[in-house]
């Protein structure tokens, strides 16, 4: 496949090696030459010189039959013209973009402009591990209103039942491992000490979730 | 007529002089606080606020849901397109203009980035003089 990576930081350079290395074809654009220093020694793709809504630039490095296309410079303002652009006038079918300040990611999404906002996420991570301690976000669904969690059965879960867990609408334990084997849990299965249990959850229902984890 | 001018350098404070002669209501916002004070010093008639156009909460504050026309003037090009996408998409103005600084950048001033009308100072002054230089001949 064919992808168009606008800034060559730390994101872009690793996306960029990352794809060349799945052996996809790969341009990736920087206004600055030196930027390109980034890129793995194994990177087969295209360098450009220029910037990310430079007509010229964007169908030299192959827009026009670009499967995917990303926009990460250091530049929200330039990232949401280029991904416009790209999506727009080009119709390349998949388009990403990062917004840093979380705020603005929230109105792009709703332009239709896939959006990915790191100072968000990572926030949203710390404040959870800080919160949550001994639950692991495997992935967030939606904007984050459902998250997959992973936990480790502690003596408190040991012998009870998942239907004692699993509330309809907030909480369900959807995957059980043990000794390296995962199963798809039913009302009955019973919990056993260092069973790894995958559980969705109404992200707003992690606190109630986290005291039920401690159930007599 | 209720005008937000976003940009408030030398082109967007001289439209919003010529702009206050006619009787408009004036707001304009600028992102360097010096400036912004400079401005209002010079044009008490007129609502001055110290902050980022792009910042759809600092649109907000501008009033621009109560603007009849955006005009974006700084002198970023990515920076006015943003502004027009976002009174056009978010805030729903009925009239954008924006200003191109580099005329490689024309092609990106339409419909799709919410832009109504686009005032390129390269593109004017050429045709100016070149006018002016095909009248010696």
């Amino acid at each position: 496949m064919k992808f168009v990576i606008v800034g060559c930081g730390r994101v872009g350079s690793r996306t960029a090696s990352q794809l060349s290395l799945a052996g996809h074809d790969v341009s990736v654009i920087d206004r600055d030459p030196n930027a390109f220093l980034r890129l793995s020694p194994n990177y087969r793709g295209q360098t450009f010189e220029g910037v990310g809504f430079d007509r010229d630039v964007l169908i030299r490095a192959g827009i026009e039959r670009a499967d995917g296309f990303a926009s990460v410079t250091s530049g929200d303002n330039t990232n949401i013209v280029s991904a416009r652009t790209a999506r727009n006038v080009f119709r390349v079918p998949m388009v990403v973009t990062r917004i840093y300040d979380p705020r603005r990611a929230e109105i792009y999404r709703r332009l239709g402009i896939l959006t990915i906002s790191p100072t968000d996420w990572g926030a949203t991570r710390i404040t959870e591990t800080l919160l949550h301690p001994g639950m692991t976000t495997l992935l967030t669904m939606g904007h984050g209103e459902v998250t997959l969690v992973e936990v480790i059965a502690s003596e408190h879960l040991d012998g009870h039942r998942v239907d004692e867990l699993n509330i309809p609408g907030e909480i369900i334990v959807c995957s059980l491992a043990r000794d390296g084997r995962a199963v798809i849990p039913t009302a009955g299965t019973r919990f056993r000490l260092g069973d790894v249990l995958s559980i969705v959850v109404d992200t707003l229902s992690m606190g109630r979730l986290q005291q039920m984890l401690r159930m007599p | 007529m209720n005008v937000l001018i976003v940009g408030g350098g030398l082109t967007g404070s001289f439209l919003a002089q010529v702009l206050l002669q006619e009787g408009q209501q004036i707001t304009v916002i600028e992102k360097r606080p010096a400036s912004a004070d400079r401005l209002q010093a010079m044009l008490p008639a007129i609502r001055v606020i110290a902050g980022d156009g792009d910042d759809p909460a600092t649109l907000e504050q501008a009033g621009i849901r109560a603007a009849d026309v955006v005009v974006a003037t700084t002198g970023d090009d990515e920076d006015n397109l943003v502004v027009c996408l976002l009174a056009r998409q978010e805030f729903r103005v009925r009239r954008t203009l924006a200003r191109v600084n580099n005329p490689k950048n024309e092609w990106l001033f339409t419909a799709n980035m919410g832009v109504d009308v686009w005032v390129s100072q390269a593109h004017v002054m050429a045709d100016l003089m070149r006018e002016e230089i095909a009248k010696t001949l």
